[in-house]
């Protein structure tokens, strides 16, 4: 497939141009704690980035399967962050419209966090189940330990500061 | 001492001991703690865009002059990694110039770190020592990473403050390991194959109660242990606290002020351990 360099400007540009001197020893894959799941591995994910493969490295499920730990990022023998990648590359799949279960799940969390300036766990939860109800029977266990314990909120809370926030995530999420 | 409290979003719901529990004990340690005005969400792990996340955590940080406190580790690590990012002036001036208050400058801290400093070795305040109590210190990830105030994967604080509440640390080999939570909603089998790791590893480790920094890995451990228990046929039963909750239990406070009926697993019968253990020294004494 052609190099899109275009693409591969963009991801040095969002997490960072030290990205270039990666040395593919795969400190970062070995410090995972989703590895095992991972295809392609963190490692592999970097070199796709560098090599312009758009469409490799953003239709695959390791972006998703990174939780975010930063294990790989304060491991990195060339301080580069592996999480930040991962990061640039759903900030790019998103901008580019590209729909999966996970990026709808991070799409309502922003949504929320644009419209009320907070998140709401329980309504969340129910706007996401409702397009994707695979996750149900986890979820209805989880409530029904919190539940009793009076743990679900059902008000959503607003904020004041509404449009400051609405702002950021629209303006500042432009650049 | 008058710290800004930055509560997070699930002080309202999933983690409303966490919440209930910091400001308790906080009261019981003489710190001021004025809510942060018109607080929003940090972004957790789930905005992509750094410089929205900057922006998320900046308007937080403008509300006040005074150093901001938080008891979840997902918003300490946020609002730290914003703040040196902020340090920056082309992100600064980005930031600077959507907010209607202006960031300039801030210091986070995380509740464990206020509440060490509080409390003097062999302190007076300490109405119950927790002797004998063995507790594994879980850091998960955020409270020491990118850029904590503590080794990003040995540290030593958490220790610091079980010792100082006269309880005893167990050496626990998954303490900065992550649990999951991040991704336990699209990719439930993940998370919680790692998080059962970490509950399991407890109880190798001798562990009678676990002690968290972070909401999403008290959510993962505590509200999760049950249903982790019948999948994998093998029990655990260990309560999981709050730090603040362990404080406030060795510093006399009651299980209502804590929150404690509001964890999953019960700690009670642990509590009534340590104070029937309290009163029976007492007694002899």
């Amino acid at each position: 497939m052609a190099r899109d360099e275009k693409f591969k400007q963009e991801v040095l540009r969002l997490a960072g141009t030290e990205v270039r001197t990666c040395i593919q020893c795969g400190t970062c894959s070995a410090s995972c704690p989703t590895a095992s799941l991972m295809d392609p591995s963190i490692r592999r994910l970097i070199k796709l980035c560098l090599e312009g493969k758009r469409e490799e490295a953003l239709h695959n499920e390791t972006l998703w399967l990174c939780t975010s730990c930063l294990l790989c990022t304060v491991r990195c023998p060339r301080g580069i962050r592996p999480k930040a990648v991962v990061s640039a590359l759903k900030d790019i799949a998103e901008r580019a419209g590209l729909q999966s279960k996970d990026a709808s799940y991070e799409q309502f969390f922003l949504k929320q966090i644009k419209d009320f300036g907070r998140i709401a766990e329980l309504s969340l939860t129910a706007e996401f189940l409702l397009v994707f109800p695979q996750g149900a029977v986890q979820s209805m266990q989880m409530g029904l330990e919190l539940l009793p314990r009076g743990k679900i909120d059902l008000k959503i809370e607003k904020i004041n500061g509404r449009d400051e926030v609405k702002r950021i995530v629209e303006e500042l999420g432009k650049k | 001492m008058k710290l800004a409290y930055y509560p997070g979003c699930v002080s309202h719901s999933t983690g409303k001991e966490m919440d209930a529990s910091t400001r308790a004990v906080c009261a019981a340690l003489g710190i001021k703690l004025v809510e942060l005005e018109d607080w929003n969400c940090c972004g957790a792990t789930h905005v992509s865009n750094e410089l929205v996340a900057t922006g998320l955590a900046a308007r937080n940080m403008a509300q006040t002059d005074l150093e901001i406190m938080t008891s979840c580790s997902i918003c300490y690590s946020n609002l730290r990694a914003a703040a040196q990012r902020l340090e920056e002036s082309e992100t600064l001036e980005k930031v600077n110039a959507v907010l209607d208050r202006k960031y300039s400058g801030s210091k986070i801290r995380h509740a464990l770190d206020v509440i060490l400093e509080a409390l003097a070795e062999d302190d007076e305040r300490i109405a119950v020592p927790l002797k004998g109590l063995l507790v594994a210190p879980y850091y998960g990830c955020l409270l020491t990473r990118p850029t904590g105030l503590y080794s990003a994967e040995f540290p030593s604080i958490l220790e610091k403050l079980i010792k100082r509440l006269k309880a005893e640390p167990v050496e626990f080999r998954l303490k900065t390991f992550c649990c999951g939570g991040p991704i336990f909603m699209p990719q439930e089998k993940a998370a919680e194959d790692i998080a059962f790791k970490i509950l399991s590893e407890a109880k190798k480790a001798g562990a009678q109660v676990i002690v968290t920094v972070c909401p999403l890995c008290h959510l993962m451990l505590d509200a999760k242990q049950k249903v982790l228990e019948q999948k994998h046929g093998e029990p655990i039963g260990i309560p999981v606290l709050y730090v603040t909750q362990l404080a406030g239990i060795a510093l006399g406070l009651g299980p209502e002020e804590l929150g404690l009926d509001m964890n999953c697993v019960s700690p009670m019968a642990m509590v009534e351990r340590v104070r029937a253990k309290e009163t029976m020294l007492e007694q002899k004494s």
